[in-house]
């Protein structure tokens, strides 16, 4: 069975010049067009199946993040189909969705309720996202103490703590240290071993090797290529190599 | 469409007013009569203010001018914090609003109950208010109070709904939103009895458009809360449909719901990206 279908999925961001009303009216009386469009995904499609561990590569900008927002809902595809099948946790860049003001402990309650998990069944993660993000001595911390790497620990705890289907990993274990990206690591192959689907986004292309089965290569919003990821991978590097192209201002 | 999130996310929402509460309270019952020593301040200096200074208590029961401000005053914070803390509902949760998907309706709607929450305690010192004060209680409008505030529920989170999502798209509808909530605040009978405008001596101009003042859902809501306590300024009757005032209010709240639950939807959409 597919956990993931995309089929055309295109996206075109509009750059605001100014986000207020008064911005508005002047260019409105201006007569001027208030925003100019810029496409970030352009007629995506790929397929992940139930239990894959799917990696999606490319350069900063490409659209990889873009593409994550789009898949769990949080940005609306201007056309295009994504269907998900099952519940989705996505932990988009270092952030994830962490409110800043709150404490660790009120961070994990706030994220679990967000993603329906019952009061009896949050008094049973929460001990065990706890022991995993190994932040005891922080938990009752407002999380804009934290630094990244704490971030970045707790977001992932929580993700894979709230019994999701599909869990999309952006970039988040870029700023883990050693100890805590193997860790990581081992519960991801874990995750795949108990039939969850796994994409996975990231700039270090070593560890994906082993993690991921197949990839998608991600090119100025349009899909590159899709295959096996060390073919995938090897061709990404090969690319970058010769032809350095000039992005446009 | 609501009921089915609202047991899903009942959760969030019960973490969310809490929170909202949490912070108002800072955990103390010190803190709770704290949050009511606003209203009684307000009132005090409205009191010695307009009640003996400018002498706005024309037509008021002696001594009845206080609990005239503290009756008023009271309904109009609950729907004053509701809609300015809505206005940047949204906005003051961005970090999570792009990170994660949710209903973001949630955000206004647990600012107005939280406030809700608020106002019925609030509501209980002005009866404390009118018991001091030897005020007569009209118990038959009284017990029209759960429909007063639901309207008044409905008509706040139809504004709370439709200034969260502009304020996302135009962060100056927060300035905007201020300061129309004071010019608001004096097109209602809060510091001034309603029986004024309507009365023979007020200005010629005044008496000129005294027939279109409760045209403002809020100038009638605000005179539901009065009609409890005094019942010469409660809702004045229509000439020929009884109620018409009311049958008004309640249309006007159920169109301003409905657009607003569409327009919040349709902006809802690009919420993600621009916040
Ligand atoms: N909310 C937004 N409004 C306007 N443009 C946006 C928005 N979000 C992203 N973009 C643009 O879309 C493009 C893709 O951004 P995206 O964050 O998806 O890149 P990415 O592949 O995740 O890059 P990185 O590897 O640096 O994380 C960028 O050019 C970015 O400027
Ligand atoms: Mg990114």
């Amino acid at each position: 069975m597919e956990a993931i279908v995309v089929e055309n999925l295109t996206k075109h961001f509009r750059k605001a010049y100014d986000k207020t009303l008064k911005g508005f009216f002047i260019s409105l009386a201006k007569g001027e067009k208030r925003y100019k469009e810029f496409t970030a995904l352009q007629d995506v499609s790929f397929k992940v199946k139930q239990g894959e561990s799917y990696a999606i590569i490319g350069k900063n900008g490409a659209g990889k993040s873009t593409l994550f927002k789009v898949l769990s809902g949080i940005i609306y595809p201007d056309s295009g189909r994504v269907e998900m099948n099952g519940k989705v946790a996505p932990l988009i860049e270092l952030s994830a969705g962490l409110s800043r003001d709150l404490t660790g402990a009120e961070n994990i309650r706030l994220n679990c309720a967000i993603f329906g998990l019952s009061k009896k069944r949050i008094d049973e993660v929460f001990d065990k996202i706890v022991a995993f993000s190994e932040l005891e001595e922080f938990i009752h911390t407002p999380v804009k103490f934290y630094s990244s790497g704490m971030k970045a620990r707790l977001g992932f705890s929580i993700a894979i703590h709230i019994d999701a289907d599909i869990i999309l990993i952006d970039e988040v274990l870029a700023v883990g240290d050693k100890d805590f990206k193997k860790k990581c690591y081992a519960k991801m192959e874990e995750l795949r071993q108990s039939g969850k689907t796994l994409v996975v986004v990231s700039h270090s292309l070593k560890p994906l090797r082993k993690i991921c089965d197949r990839a998608l290569i991600l090119d100025k919003g349009k899909v590159l290529d899709i295959g096996e990821i060390n073919e995938m991978i090897d061709k990404y590097q090969e690319d970058k190599k010769p032809k350095k192209k000039k992005k446009g201002a | 469409m609501m009921l089915a999130y609202l047991t899903k996310y009942k959760e969030l929402m019960y973490f969310l007013v809490h929170k909202e509460l949490r912070i108002r309270y800072r955990n103390s019952l010190f803190g709770f009569f704290w949050t009511l020593l606003e209203p009684l301040g307000l009132m005090v200096i409205y009191t010695l203010v307009f009640g003996y200074l400018v002498n706005l208590n024309k037509g008021l029961p002696e001594g009845a001018y206080p609990l005239y401000v503290l009756s008023g005053l009271i309904p109009w914070t609950f729907f004053n914090n509701s809609v300015r803390k809505g206005t940047k509902a949204l906005s003051s949760n961005a970090s999570l609003i792009k990170k994660v998907y949710f209903p973001r309706e949630i955000f206004p709607l647990t600012m107005l109950i939280s406030n809700l929450v608020n106002f019925i305690p609030a509501f209980g010192l002005i009866m404390v208010m009118a018991v001091v004060t030897q005020q007569s209680i009209q118990w038959d409008q009284l017990a029209l109070l759960p429909g007063i505030i639901l309207i008044q529920s409905g008509f706040t989170l139809g504004i709370a709904l439709l200034v969260s999502v502009l304020n996302v798209y135009y962060r100056d509808v927060e300035f905007i939103v201020n300061l129309l909530m004071r010019a608001w605040m004096y097109l209602c009978p809060i510091i001034y009895p309603v029986k004024m405008l309507f009365s023979t001596d007020a200005d010629p101009i005044v008496q000129q458009f005294a027939d279109l003042y409760f045209l403002n859902p809020m100038a009638v809501i605000i005179s539901l809360y009065h009609g409890i306590f005094f019942p010469g300024q409660g809702v004045p009757a229509h000439p020929t449909i009884p109620g018409f005032w009311v049958i008004y209010t309640v249309l006007v709240t159920v169109i301003l719901f409905l657009g607003a639950w569409y327009l919040f939807r349709k902006m809802n959409r690009r919420v993600g990206e621009v916040i």
